[in-house]
């Protein structure tokens, strides 16, 4: 569905990603994990189309999206949540989700329309916001939602986009231990229902990792570390040792 | 900090008036009110304060476009005055050289031109935000007012064109009766009701809403599949019209055009009057039109450093009051009904 | 021969009143990312003030070939209405670019009716004080050597503002704060002073300006609300909060003007504009921008 063949991401001198390549298929849940510094983000946002890269190239479902942007994407079925919180301040709840709606629905344009009479961008609006246990805060505006809530927002605008493939960076960070896990069991039971094929997460609660990813991509300083199922990267020494800070898993 | 092309941070920091603001029936029947007070009011005021209301509804009409811009896309232009201009000079050029007598297709075809010029303008200027977006437009309007001024032969310069009285609704003229104060004034009145109709509708529309999300937070708004240039570009079209519509009013109530319609301070003085009227709120602009006019008009009379005066006030909103007086209103109104 | 001469000099003299007045934009918007539209005030106070102050001088009995010195004075004194401006921006650093756009509108306006209370609407000069220093024959040009003067005075300060930038730990904390706010806070170093006097040195640079070209013209009315719009072109051109922009922008927009003027009067402030927004486009942060010196 989505390949990375041989991205490299240079600004100026600094290498950022060099040389990654990375399939991803239908209905697999990959964790991209490393340290700081290690390529994630940016090579996230080679994914999502933020930026061009140097050299090597994207395709998505055949097409080839090197650096086709976010607008053009998202038209094509892909998501992303960010990781510094993105929220539209001074909108409600309801009129981001409303939002989301529209553009999927190609609504965004209607100039003469009223808002409210949409009814179909309406039940959109508040059957995402339920999936996320956002139902009771339609009203709120955005920015005065408590930190876990907008991210929650944040991941569920993406998901109101009904995308096939979504990519989270950082779903969980800043968001305290407890509500992790209720963030996660809300990310898998809604994306479920919304019919998302694969979803790419840039994580680093090891945790949460091993515990929902099917498949583990780590990244250091740039390159592919290693690449497989969490079993086989418990085993992987240089990997658990640098990047996830454990003793690796003998094998019996 | 933003760069010229994108902003990194997220939405204006000023706190919009979170909750329920005045119930919605009641606004409804303020805005009856205002509409019923404003046609009686040359019933009661002296012919002074009358021709006083025609800049008022002209830049009541100029500031809902400039609004739809800064308020609810997040767009300062310094601008706006270039459309003001043009739609004044369109309106002369056709009455002047094109012979056109009459107020519609005057109205239309100035409307035109805005859009004529506002295409190019347009397209590049909606690239840019903050404040490199100001100074385009603000470089802009300064290009068309150096056009008006130097090149005189079709412009006369500083000396401006006169306007003569278009005829209103196909059969009104000046023959017998006081045009300016009597149907004039209305038809105004009637084009304010008309456009600001238009302009609701536009803003409680999805494009209205999307608008919204281009201004929180246009990177967000583009990982939604949002296409934030062509939004900004058609905010910019659709508040150019409203700019050259007011252009025309002025022309013909002032009767005269001229370059200082686009002067760069003109566009501060309109950027004042959204933000003394409160940008955050709908009927803002319109509150801020008259505040400025009626403002203007009495410290004028009374000591001729008006513009120290409005220096002071401006400096006042900006540092106390950013909501402008729609946002003192509606605060003043909470703390009532507790 | 003379004709070329004679149209280099001027473009050189335009573009040395117009780097000053554009170096004071320039530094405040660097360090304090606030795009001052009052220094045409400033450039407006610093004529008038500039005027009165050396007509007196002379009338006291300073020696004529002095009054240069007291140009620059008078523009040096009215520094001290930097820190009065500053304190009433400092409110709105870190709010929306919208807001200091209007503010700094906002005293555009004040200083505007406080130069006319001051001073009238009468135009002032010096009259023909500036030819006590003669004029001086450039391969058929007849230059008045009080604009080389000039052009000296804003070279040297030119010069003196790259040494200060890059030489001094002062001007290193300068270009540091223009980079990180936050980092040279947390270093630190008292913002809040730091503001104060960069700020005032903007006022100082433009107001210099403004007295420094008073010999050669009188005082118009609307001065001040007329040069923002050469000083916002030439920073632009430049590149938004660079020295080197500045310097660059300045002779460009001389160059036109005067170029324009000499030739086909009309299309001065055109062409000039035409320029801006060629720029903008093209490269919008400016020929120079993203530096900081």
């Amino acid at each position: 569905m989505l390949h990375a063949v041989d991205v490299h991401k240079n600004y100026g001198d600094y290498v950022a990603v060099a040389g990654v390549t990375l399939f991803i298929d239908e209905g697999e849940f990959v964790s991209i994990v490393g340290p700081n510094g290690a390529g994630k983000t940016t090579l996230i946002n080679v994914l999502t189309g933020l930026l061009q890269p140097t050299a090597g190239h994207v395709h998505y479902k055949g097409h080839d999206i090197s650096g086709a942007g976010p607008v053009k994407l998202a038209q094509l079925g892909m998501a992303r949540s960010f990781q510094l919180v993105a929220v539209f301040a001074e909108l409600t709840v309801m009129e981001v989700l409303q939002a989301a709606s529209l553009t999927r629905l190609g609504r965004g344009m209607r100039l003469f329309h009223s808002l409210g009479s949409d009814r179909e961008v309406r039940e959109n609006a508040e059957h995402i916001a339920s999936l996320f246990g956002l139902q009771d805060q339609l009203g709120v505006k955005s920015g005065q939602l408590p930190q876990g809530n907008k991210k929650l927002l944040d991941v569920a605008s993406a998901f109101a986009l009904y995308p096939e493939i979504i990519l989270l960076d950082e779903p969980t960070s800043g968001v305290s231990t407890s509500d992790k896990h209720r963030i996660m069991e809300t990310l898998v039971v809604a994306s479920k229902e919304i019919g998302i094929k694969s979803i790419i997460q840039v994580e680093h609660d090891m945790d949460i990792v091993f515990g929902y990813s099917d498949r583990i991509v780590a990244l250091y300083e740039g390159r592919v570390l290693a690449d497989g199922s969490p079993q086989e990267i418990e085993c992987n020494e240089e990997v658990m040792r640098n990047i996830i800070g454990r003793e690796p898993v003998r094998n019996a | 900090m933003s760069t010229p092309t994108e902003r990194t941070t997220g939405s204006t920091e000023v706190k919009h008036p979170d909750g329920k603001g005045i119930g919605l029936w009641l606004k409804l029947a303020l805005v009856l009110l205002g509409i019923v007070l404003l046609a009686l009011l040359p019933q009661v005021l002296s012919r002074y304060y009358i021709i006083l209301m025609m800049p008022f509804f002209a830049y009541s009409i100029a500031l809902l476009g400039l609004n739809l811009l800064f308020g609810y896309t997040g767009l300062i232009s310094f601008g706006h005055a270039l459309f003001i201009g043009v739609g004044a000079y369109s309106a002369a050029f056709l009455m002047r050289d094109g012979g056109l007598e009459y107020m519609e297709p005057l109205i239309l075809l100035s409307l035109l031109g805005a859009v004529i010029v506002a295409v190019p303008v347009g397209l590049l200027a909606v690239r840019y935000i903050g404040i490199y977006f100001g100074l385009l437009t603000l470089a802009f309007g300064m290009l068309f007012y150096s056009f008006l001024l130097k090149f005189y032969s079709i412009t006369s310069g500083d000396q401006g064109i006169r306007v003569e009285k278009p005829i209103l609704l196909g059969f009104i003229d000046t023959t017998g009766i006081d045009y300016l104060t009597g149907p004039f004034y209305y038809y105004c009145l009637g084009l304010l009701v008309v456009m600001a109709l238009v302009m609701w509708r536009i803003v409680k529309s999805p494009f209205g809403l999307t608008l919204r999300c281009v201004r929180d937070n246009s990177v967000k708004a583009e990982s939604l599949g949002i296409g934030v240039y062509r939004y900004r570009f058609y905010a910019f079209l659709i508040s150019a019209i409203y700019g050259g519509v007011a252009g025309v009013i002025l022309a013909v109530s002032v009767g005269q055009v001229d370059p200082t319609m686009s002067y760069w301070t003109s566009s501060g003085n309109l950027v004042f009057m959204t933000l003394l009227g409160g940008f955050t709120s709908f009927f803002g602009p319109i509150v801020g039109a008259g505040a400025f006019i009626l403002l203007q008009d009495q410290v004028m009379s009374l000591w001729e450093y008006w513009r120290l005066v409005f220096g002071a006030i401006l400096a006042l909103i900006v540092i106390f009051a950013p909501s402008g007086l729609m946002g003192l209103l509606t605060m003043g109104w909470k703390k009532v009904v507790r | 021969m003379g004709d070329v001469v004679s149209i280099l000099m001027s473009g050189l003299f335009s573009a040395a009143i117009l780097f000053l007045v554009a170096a004071g934009l320039q530094l405040v918007f660097g360090v304090m990312k606030i795009f001052n539209l009052a220094v045409g005030s400033f450039y407006a106070l610093g004529a008038f003030f500039g005027a009165t102050l050396v007509n007196w001088a002379v009338g006291e009995g300073l020696p004529q070939p002095l009054f240069f010195f007291g140009l620059l004075i008078a523009g040096i004194l009215l520094g001290v209405i930097g820190p009065v401006i500053e304190r009433l921006l400092r409110p709105i650093y870190d709010r929306d670019e919208a807001f200091q756009l209007l503010l700094t509108f906002a005293i555009v306006l004040m200083l505007e009716d406080i130069t006319m209370m001051i001073w009238g609407s009468q135009p002032r000069s010096t009259g023909s004080l500036y030819l006590v220093y003669g004029t001086v024959n450039l391969l058929g040009a007849t230059v008045p050597v009080y604009n080389l003067f000039v052009i000296a005075a804003a070279g040297t300060i030119a010069v003196g503002i790259g040494l200060l930038l890059s030489r001094t730990a002062f001007g290193r904390v300068l270009r540091a704060a223009a980079d990180k706010r936050e980092m040279v806070q947390s270093l630190g170093v008292n913002t809040r002073r730091l503001y104060v006097i960069v700020f005032s040195l903007g006022v100082v640079l433009s107001t210099i300006g403004g007295a420094l070209v008073i010999p050669v013209t009188a005082t118009m009315s609307e001065m001040g609300v007329e040069l923002i719009v050469e000083a916002f072109a030439v920073v632009v051109i430049g590149g938004l909060g660079s020295m080197r922009g500045a310097l660059v922008g300045a002779l460009v927009v001389g160059y036109v003007t005067t170029l324009s003027i000499n030739y086909y009067p009309p299309i001065e402030m055109l062409v000039i504009y035409l320029v801006v927004i060629v720029v903008l486009v093209i490269k919008p942060r400016g020929l120079f921008g993203g530096e900081t010196a």
